[in-house]
């Protein structure tokens, strides 16, 4: 490993550069949200508040931490790094500033399946660690809505790679240099953001963390450092999630190169656009709707968005065979 | 486990039937309040849940209880009208109305008529006020934030309208005894018509949102119903009775102020859920912002008070208004002197929290807030004492003397 690949993993477009995304998707939540509802939003810190979020994050850092004296003490510590670490990791695999991401390998879609899988059940886990009635339901609330989104969104990802006949976000990428995955499997796309918002718990899918009926679901019982991580790791979730979406429905970072300008800085910007396009359309949907109840969620993932998927995936398999649109 | 054995009797008291609760085990048992996020005041609720069904709620009120009645009997006549003002933050005009209006009855004098028509613009302002403060609320207890920030910008305009009339947002102190303290200032009258027509545009287009929005329906729709019995025999007042069509406002059926004068239409749903307690409040918002554009036009000329003086003569007299939660109630008594002998109020949230515990059973837990919210709960207007002893199923009332006696007794063996 080189010196460059380790600033790239590091500093840009890696680990730092994620975590100063997550904040700016923080702030953009914010201000969108609050724009739609005849509000202000941040202000004060920062130009127009852009550092907002980075303030609160900073003011977590040196806030008391409480351990509840039922909490298994070891995994109420310990899991909220692990949390942390699985929307860090899965970035590495998105191409952004080049077409090749800055630790892809072969079947690295299954690494991010992986990922996502795992991310799910470390936050089950540090929820029933912590023991208390709220988090008790609040575990049992993302365990079911995580078994209703994610065969959705994995059949939506698996239409992808069916199509694009790789299994590497890289090839994905690679395979829409002429025509984006988004206008052959439109109905895959909506599927995806639909399943990233209840992954996400954005609002209507807000229900293991509904603040108004189990006080802030399974975070309610963490304080300090460990609030202020899980927070950010939500926000870095979310800037993985639509990078995700516009690496296998949006041509991730391609996009017309002109002579003279670095290739790089194209790509980058072109990725960046996209990234803070689905970043806003989720934005949107989500401050314009209302909570559902967790039955109503499991049901509309299985009655109806399963079926879709299918459909979808059915769909691509005779446009594949027809040899029609084949855009390779 | 002897208490278990000691339930064979036939007839299980109230106690029993709470201890018989111990075969619930703790982790079914979820606490709601008194400090949640969904109340914006303390009260408790258990929950007993089957995973996230709720089989049984168990209320514990009182959290709120201040003494204002044992207050008002140390207070002069005139003091506790603006102190029963303070009894809601919300509803506030209408108990020093209906408590006035008590006071007014056991007096010779008579309340000038342009004084009753301001009385009904300002209550019918509050009612406004309170049923937008309530949708904005139950916005935001379904998650839907912007519904919540777009109603509580057009609350605004109400505030404004009220703090120009009477120089206060919430606690307008407009009333006096036979009158009012203000009149209403000049020019005013193109300006409320014109924003009551602009807020019942806006009641209509919230309306028009909670008709069409998906997931506002799901959460609302088939969520907490009672049926017309089942609210009459509970009691449920004012709202709470007409959503499933009962006819229960105490303005079209003891017209008090100038109610009589004013056209209204009562509006009723049949629906018996929460989506139909919706559609009734933003209608009823209509129809107050009607009426007090007619009350505006068509304000008679007159003196707006009558002076009267301090003491009171001796009787008592009781009074109910509709408040926007339902009907309220006031009894006072009067032995001649500067201070009341007695005052109690009875407020709708006492009268419609039985009929909310019974929408909740069966509901999720997901509906809690959204339920409880229903009922327009108001717990700081609650909160009052009385003696029910379960066990012999004996009702009695203690003296002020009496229950200072006790209280010194009981910390003294606390010691």
């Amino acid at each position: 490993m080189t010196f460059t690949e380790v600033l790239e993993a590091v500093v840009f477009p890696g680990v730092l550069f994620t975590i100063g995304m997550g904040f700016l998707f923080d702030w953009l939540d914010r201000k969108t949200a609050a724009r739609m509802q005849g509000r202000i939003g941040p202000k004060i810190t920062g130009p127009s508040g852009t550092l907002q979020p980075l303030a609160d994050f900073l003011k977590l850092m040196f806030k008391e931490e409480i351990i509840p004296s039922h909490a298994d003490k070891k995994i109420f510590l310990f899991a909220p790094a692990l949390y942390f670490l699985a929307p860090l990791l899965a970035i590495q695999f998105i191409p952004i500033i080049s077409l090749v991401p800055v630790a892809g390998f072969d079947y690295d879609i299954l690494a991010i399946l992986f990922l996502l899988a795992y991310a799910a059940f470390v936050v089950a886990v540090l929820s029933y660690s912590s023991a208390s009635s709220y988090t008790t339901i609040a575990t049992g609330r993302l365990v079911l809505q995580y078994v209703s989104y994610e065969i959705p969104l994995v059949l939506a990802i698996i239409t992808a790679v069916l199509y694009s006949r790789s299994l590497s976000v890289e090839g994905i990428v690679a395979a829409q240099s002429r025509l984006w995955n988004i206008f052959v499997m439109p109905f895959a796309f909506a599927v995806y953001i639909i399943a990233l918002m209840a992954e996400l718990e954005k609002p209507p899918f807000d229900i293991p963390s509904a603040k108004t009926e189990i006080v802030a679901g399974w975070l309610t019982e963490f304080s300090g450092r460990a609030l202020g991580f899980l927070k950010l790791t939500k926000e870095i979730s979310y800037v993985f999630g639509s990078a995700l979406a516009v690496s296998l429905f949006l041509g991730g970072p391609l996009g017309p190169l002109i002579p003279g300008v670095p290739s790089a800085v194209l790509y980058f910007s072109y990725f960046m656009i996209k990234l803070l396009a689905v970043g806003f359309l989720i934005f949107v949907l989500k401050t314009a709707l209302a909570r559902i109840k967790i039955g109503q969620a499991t049901e509309l993932f299985w009655k109806i968005l399963t079926p879709l998927s299918l459909a979808q995936i059915v769909l691509v398999l005779a446009i594949i065979q027809e040899g029609i649109l084949i855009a390779r | 486990m002897k208490m278990s054995e000691s339930t064979s009797s036939s007839n299980p008291t109230r106690r029993e039937e709470t201890a018989g609760l111990m075969k619930y085990s703790t982790e079914n048992l979820v606490p709601f309040g008194p400090i949640h996020p969904a109340l914006k005041e303390p009260e408790y609720f258990k929950l007993v849940l089957e995973g996230e069904k709720i089989v049984e709620v168990i209320p514990r009120i009182g959290y709120v209880h201040r003494g204002l009645e044992k207050a008002a009997e140390s207070r002069p006549w005139v003091q506790n009208m603006y102190m029963f003002e303070r009894t809601c933050g919300i509803c506030s005009f209408v108990h020093s109305l209906c408590y006035g209006q008590a006071v007014e009855e056991l007096t010779i004098y008579k309340v000038p008529k342009r004084a009753k028509y301001i009385r009904l613009i300002i209550a019918e302002l509050e009612r406004i006020h309170s049923h937008l403060l309530w949708v904005g609320l139950m916005g935001h207890w379904a998650g839907f934030e912007t519904l919540f920030m777009w109603v509580w910008q057009d609350r605004e305009i109400v505030l404004d309208i009220v703090e120009t009339i009477s120089g206060n947002r919430v606690h307008k102190s407009m009333n006096a005894f036979c009158g009012v303290r203000r009149d209403m200032p000049e020019n005013m009258e193109d300006h409320i018509v014109e924003k009551m027509k602009y807020l019942a545009d806006r009641a209509r287009y919230y309306r028009e949102i909670i008709d069409t929005e998906e997931t506002m329906l799901e959460r609302t729709q088939k969520v907490g119903k009672l049926t017309a019995d089942t609210v009459e025999k509970l009691c449920a007042v004012g709202p709470m009775a007409r959503y499933v069509g009962i006819q229960n406002d105490v303005r079209l059926n003891d017209p008090y102020s100038a109610y009589d004068e004013v056209p209204f239409n009562i509006v009723t749903r049949n629906e018996g859920d929460v989506q139909g307690l919706l559609r009734l409040r933003l209608d009823e918002l209509v129809v107050s912002a009607d009426m007090v554009s007619y009350a505006v036009k068509h304000l008679p000329d007159g003196p707006i008070r009558v002076k009267i003086p301090p003491t009171i003569p001796a009787g008592e007299h009781s009074s109910h208004c509709e408040a926007p939660r339902g009907e309220i109630f006031y009894y006072v008594k009067s032995t001649g002197g500067r201070t009341p002998d007695r005052v109690k109020s009875r407020q709708p949230t006492l009268a419609n929290l039985p009929a909310a515990l019974e929408m909740l059973k069966g509901q999720t837990i997901a509906d809690v807030p959204i339920v409880l919210t229903a009922i327009d709960p108001c717990f700081g207007c609650m909160d009052r004492m009385s003696f029910l002893d379960t066990e012999t199923n004996k009702q009695w009332t203690w003296s002020g003397e009496q229950l200072r006696q006790y209280g010194i007794k009981y910390y003294k063996n606390r010691r």
